[in-house]
């Protein structure tokens, strides 16, 4: 007790005392109380929908709280915007990049300071803002435009802007959702430098709770817009962060099911496909997944993921190499004869290539459909026939929406992706790409995700699992393949995969036999 | 031979000019595809001004009055009105090939003036081009003004909110172009062919867009391709400056538009349309709403 009293002795460098915020009648924050001492890394949890972003929004002077005062230094403050909050030095790196791509890294950071004079010396900036990177340990190619950069290298690059531009309160949201497990123990020592040097560094954080007790020395929990606790965390353990940020005791991941595996029905020979920036993503991957069987490609984003599964489903020339469905080569088939042939498609953006926002559902369910007989007769589509279907799959994957006919963009995300794998399966696939299934999502829609998948597993579907999250590719997959730039650095079974040797994979730190 | 180069050199600058101020809107985020109308109005009463005054000075500095009018007009529908920009750009081809035509007729026929001094044998307006495309470029990449105005291109949310005044800069932008797509028109109308007459711009203004896009937003390669043009002007009305008697005359009058497909055949290949796409302003064409 004794020690515990002195290390939290720090001076309470920001404090948030009763933040309220209702929209509606939703509590979005209820007298959250968040005090940030000097020479600590403290970490705010919660799940989705627990209040967090709002905290950040108030926190950062996007929006203004009902209720609550906000103190710096003691001295009570009220940011009236995001420029207002600047000027307190209060920085926020988002979730999603606040970064120009076709400039360089440089040229972001030094966008808009004040400093910055008529004509750009950048020489003189390069020499701060690489202080800064020594401080900090932080490593990134100043002068690369930040196009070429990894996500985890943008993410740094954002936070040295907050820096140079004067934040002395760094606000990060997910910071670790991007990073592979070896860039976010770099990224949390460095934020650690920076907290021991009298720097405020919050991380807003989902997931990935045994990092944050390894890294972080307080933890702020919060659970349906409140605080439901705030400890040390070196008295937690990652069961308690569970149970606490849930408010039950957790047993998450579903069981994997072992069906017999049937003959391979997908075959992917040396398969090489370029980006949309002409570079090749794919380099020279094979595998094949037999029916019934869950085949996981982890890895962190960008790295060649999202081309390959392009390529697969049709949408994106292939450079070299070959795909066979049920032993027909399709590697230059029109997307149409392969959705004939059973190939089933659930990509990434459920907005923009999953379903069209302003079509009404029935008319989002047609699309995987249309060129059905029973379908369109001449031509001419058979509504009733449509309705039916989306009433059906509406039923089927207990979607909440207005009705068939309602706008897709009206539908949560999680209720969207169920529309989209109800419209998916219902076709029974002989082969299911699933691209990031449950990102995003909140634990409810994940798990009904989850669980569907390995319903059409059971009944002989061969899946190909596209996740960014290790412990969903762990959970649901028969075998694991690694990617990192382009390449597996390793195919494992479940068996054999843990979550160390996994991570150690995606992040190229080291290649097993593929 | 020399003949020919100078009278190229002289379209060039006519190019040049104009090609120059669009490249420096579209880095900010504007695109005013009635380039044509800017000029024809500013090379119009710019004409009637020196015409009248007797005066060259007068003449430019009404052009550019009058394409700075313009470039604020136009800024004020795709940025404060946020209408599309493309509609925006052909109602001012039209706005100006109209007012042009019912304005200028009782002008019609030369301009009067003693011709426009050259400096060494050159064109004047050349050596203006070159320097434009200089500072332009000094502008561009070397000011924080130039950083600000390529962010505003890019992702006007990001440089929002890095403190920056998207619709000041795009407005800057808009006002700047104006200025020099109307010395453009006036280097024409009062230098280049000081002829009045109804259209006489002839689809140059257009020529000057296409090349903005074809110079992948870089001032020297615009300047570049302006020259390049030039030439391939020149040559199709007076071939036997260059090669006397082969070809008809039909067939070197047929040249730009025969190498116009060769430039867009080199244009169409993956090797240009990755660079393209890699370098073409994010943002070219999108108004930009604050959100509140």
């Amino acid at each position: 007790m004794e020690v515990a009293r002195e290390r939290s002795a720090g001076r309470v460098i920001l404090e948030a005392r009763g933040i309220t915020k209702r929209f509606g009648t939703v509590v979005a924050n209820d007298h959250i109380d968040l005090a940030v001492r000097a020479g600590e890394l403290h970490a705010v949890l919660g799940e989705n929908g627990a209040g967090k972003t709002t905290l950040m929004r108030i926190l950062f002077g996007e929006l203004q709280p009902d209720e609550g005062e906000i103190y710096l230094d003691g001295q009570r403050v009220r940011f009236r915007s995001p420029r207002d909050a600047l000027r307190h030095g209060i920085g926020m790196v988002h979730q999603e990049r606040k970064l120009i791509p076709a400039h360089t890294a440089l040229e972001n950071i030094i966008l808009g300071h004040p400093k910055t004079g008529a004509i750009l010396n950048l020489r003189q900036a390069e020499r701060e803002v690489s202080a800064l990177c020594e401080r900090y340990g932080f490593r990134v190619p100043l002068h690369a435009k930040v196009w070429q950069l990894s996500e985890g290298e943008k993410q740094i690059v954002e936070i040295l802007k907050e820096l140079y531009h004067g934040a002395r309160i760094l606000i990060l949201d997910e910071p670790t959702s991007v990073l592979s497990p070896p860039e976010i123990v770099k990224l949390l020592q460095s934020l650690t430098r920076m907290a021991k040097e009298d720097l405020a560094v919050i991380p807003f954080i989902t997931h990935k709770l045994p990092v944050v007790l390894e890294h972080c020395d307080r933890v702020t929990i919060l659970r349906r817009g409140r605080v439901v606790a705030e400890m040390e965390t070196r008295h937690a353990t990652e069961q308690t962060l569970a149970a606490a940020m849930v408010g039950r005791e957790v047993g998450l991941q579903p069981e994997r099911v072992q069906v017999p595996l049937g003959d391979p029905i997908v075959r992917v020979q040396d398969l090489w496909v370029r980006d949309d920036r002409g570079i090749l993503a794919v380099q020279g991957l094979s595998f094949e997944i037999r029916g019934g069987e869950i085949f996981g490609i982890a890895g962190v984003a960008g790295n060649g993921q999202e081309p390959l599964a392009e390529a697969l489903a049709g949408l994106r020339p292939v450079e070299r190499g070959t795909i066979t469905l049920d032993r027909t080569d399709i590697t230059h088939a029109p997307v149409l004869e392969r959705w004939r042939r059973g190939l089933g498609y659930i990509p990434t953006e459920r907005r923009e290539v999953g379903s069209i926002p302003t079509f009404s559902l029935v008319d989002n369910i047609l699309l995987n459909y249309h060129f059905e007989r029973q379908f369109s007769r001449w031509g001419i589509l058979a509504s009733s026939q449509a309705r039916e279907l989306t009433e059906r799959i509406l039923r089927e994957y207990s979607v909440v929406a207005a009705g068939p006919n309602a706008p897709a963009r009206s539908l949560s995300g999680g209720n969207l992706q169920k529309v989209i794998l109800g419209r998916v399966l219902s076709r029974k696939p002989r082969f299911l790409i699933a691209c990031l299934p449950t990102h995003g999502l909140d634990v409810g829609a994940a798990e009904f995700v989850q669980r569907k998948i390995l319903e059409a597993k059971q009944s002989g579907t061969a899946v190909l699992l596209i996740s960014e999250d290790l412990d969903e590719i762990l959970a649901l997959s028969d075998r694991i393949a690694a990617i990192y730039e382009g390449q597996f650095t390793g195919i494992v079974t479940a068996s054999e995969a843990s979550k160390e040797l996994v991570g150690e994979l995606m992040a190229g730190l080291r290649r097993e036999r593929v | 031979m020399s003949n020919l180069l100078i009278i190229s050199l002289a379209a060039a600058a006519v190019f040049g000019i104009a090609a120059l101020g669009e490249l420096l809107e579209q880095r900010a985020g504007i695109l005013n595809v009635g380039l044509e109308g800017v000029m024809l109005l500013s090379g119009t009463f710019g004409f009637i001004a020196a015409k009248t005054s007797g005066s060259y000075l007068q003449g430019f500095a009404i052009a550019i009055l009058t394409g700075a009018l313009v470039g604020l007009l136009h800024g004020f529908f795709s940025i404060t009105l946020g209408s599309n920009q493309v509609v925006n750009g052909m109602a001012i081809w039209i706005l100006g090939f109209g007012l042009t035509t019912y304005i200028g007729y009782p002008y019609t026929g030369p301009l009067g003036l003693k011709p426009f001094p050259t400096v060494a044998g050159l064109p004047t307006f050349f050596l203006v081009t070159l320097a434009l495309a200089v500072a332009i470029w000094f502008l561009l990449f070397k000011t924080h003004l130039g950083l600000k105005l390529r962010s505003v291109g890019e992702n006007p949310s990001v440089a929002e909110a890095s403190g920056i005044s998207v619709t000041g800069l795009r407005y800057l932008a808009a006002i700047l172009a104006g200025i020099l797509v109307g010395l453009g028109g006036a280097v024409y109308s009062l230098v280049y062919n000081p002829v009045w007459n109804y259209n006489y711009l002839q689809g140059w203004g257009f020529i000057a867009l296409a090349l903005v896009f074809f110079s992948l937003w870089n001032p020297f390669l615009a300047v570049a391709g302006a020259v390049f043009f030039g030439i391939l002007w020149q040559l199709s009305l007076y071939p036997e400056l260059l090669f006397p008697n082969i070809f008809s005359r039909y067939i070197w009058r047929a040249m730009p538009f025969v190498i116009t497909i060769v430039v867009f055949i080199v244009l169409s290949t993956r090797w240009f349309r990755l660079r393209w796409g890699a370098t073409k302003p994010e943002a070219l064409g999108l108004a930009y709403q604050r959100e509140s």
